[in-house]
Formats: C-alpha cells, structure tokens, sequence
C-alpha cells in the first residue's frame, strides 16, 4: 500500500505522513504542488492521494481533474482549509473520494483513510 | 471594520491551536491599531496570509522566537532550537488554517480566496495594507508562549 501526500506545506506533509502510520501505510511519496504530483504519478502506481487545494503552480482542484481527465481511478482525499460546503461539493463532483478539513487530528485522518480504502489496513 | 468581525478569527485560532497543538489560547483581549502604529520593539516572526473576494484584507499571526521554536516542536514532534525554514514552515501553515477556518464562518458566497502564506521576521517593523487600514490585534497566551493575531478587512 503507498500513498502520495501533496501538500506544499512541509508541516503538512510530515503531520499526514506520521498519520497514514496508524492505518498501516508506511510507504508514501510527497509533493509539494499538483505538477510534482502528476510528474509522481506518471511514474510510479499509488493507492491513495492526500491532496490538498491550495498550492503554487497547480492547485489541488485542478490537479484532480487533471487526473479524473486521464482516467486515474486511484483514490483521493482532498486534505485542505477549504471549508465551505460549496468547495467540498465542487471537489466531490470533480472526482474526490472524500475530503478533510484543516485543522485534523491524525484520528480523522486515519478514519477518512480507512472509510476511502474499504476496510481497515492496521 | 468593528470589534466583532474579529469573532470568526479568534473562534479559528482556540480551533486550530487545539486540534494541532493540543494547547488552548487564552486571550488577553482586543486592541484597534491604525496601520502605521502596530509595529513592536521586541523581536518576531509574522506568519502573513491575504484573503480576497466579497471582502478583501489580511490575518497575521505574530509570534515571538520562543514561542514559534516551542509551535514548530509540537506541531512536528522534535526539538527545534532555531529559527529555520522548518519553524517558518509551521507558522505559515498555521496563519494559512486559522484564514481557512475562518473564511468559513464568514461564510460569503462564493468563497473567499486565500493568497499564500509569507513569513516576516525582524523587530520594530509595521504591517501595512492600504486604504488607512483598522487592525484588530488579539493577545494570547499559552501553554507554548504569548503570540498575537493581527487582522484587518474591509468590503469590496
């Protein structure tokens, strides 16, 4: 099980990666904007994207569309400060599977992580 | 701009201080600043992040050295002793979700936006914005040092 973190927050990403630990993820990649992440995927297969939306270069939203565009099926959280209902509609629609918002417990994250992949994994 | 549009902004600071640092803020109270008279002598970090749309303006949070090096520890769980990029990182992301938390309960329609965080770190410098801003400082104390918030809005 591998996950890719896109966030450009170093912070975030640590935060995000130390919390995959609790669900049994103990691989993950990182990027720190949308173009990192979809050089990432172009290269490498992953089971879960913790994307976050605001980000230089290529933010989140348009990052998941980018990918849903390209028939990526992998499955995405958006883990963002974007809190407005209106925002979680528009990344729904767009093609994710779940969405979090800042600030988290790695609790929440772990539970969104386990609801997205089915079935607990640790 | 009156006293209780800082509301929203004090309700995200207690939430994000809680949620990722498990320390509650106490705060010391409100005070209205001009835009050229909130510089401080001592010195300090201030993490900036500009919010545009139905209203436009700007939240800093302003943290002396101690208490960002004890934030950036606890947010990362390990001892930092310096100010370093990591330390700027942590503010940043903090400023960052206390403006997110708090567009939210602003609720405008369609979304605020949020610029990208910047971090200032100095002593005795001012935060400017134009238009002869208002600026709401809050004071807060914790468990992890004294910071302040520093925000001021105005319609658009």
């Amino acid at each position: 099980m591998k996950a890719l973190v896109v966030d450009d927050s170093l912070t975030i990403r640590r935060i995000v990666v130390k919390a995959l630990g609790l669900v049994g993820i103990t691989e993950a990649a990182e990027a720190g904007d949308g173009t990192e992440a979809l050089r990432a995927l172009a290269g490498d297969k992953f089971d879960l994207i913790l994307l976050d939306w605001n980000m230089p270069k290529m933010s989140g939203i348009d990052t998941l569309r980018a990918l849903r565009q390209a028939g990526q099926k992998v499955p995405v959280i958006m883990v963002t400060t974007e809190a407005e209902k209106s925002r979680v509609i528009e990344a729904i629609k767009t093609g994710a599977n779940d969405y979090l918002i800042k600030p988290f417990s790695p609790d929440q994250l772990a539970a969104k992580v386990k609801s997205v992949l089915g079935a607990p994994t640790g | 701009m009156d006293a209780n549009c800082i509301n929203p902004f004090i309700e995200a600071v207690d939430t994000v201080f809680t949620t990722m640092l498990h320390v509650q803020p106490k705060r010391n109270g409100v005070r209205v600043s001009q835009d050229d008279k909130n510089a401080q002598d001592r010195p300090s970090l201030t993490s900036i992040v500009g919010i545009s749309g139905q209203i436009s303006g700007v939240v800093a949070l302003r943290f002396p050295p101690e208490t960002a090096l004890c934030v950036a520890s606890r947010m990362l769980g390990s001892t930092i002793s310096h100010v370093n990029d990591e330390v700027v990182d942590v503010i940043s992301e903090l400023v960052n979700m206390v403006a997110g938390s708090a567009k939210a309960k602003l609720g405008c329609h369609p979304p605020l936006q949020l610029g990208l965080p910047t971090v200032v770190e100095g002593t005795g410098y001012k935060l400017k914005y134009p238009s002869k801003s208002v600026w709401l400082e809050v004071g807060f104390a914790s468990d992890a040092g004294t910071f302040s918030m520093e925000v001021t809005y105005n319609p658009n």
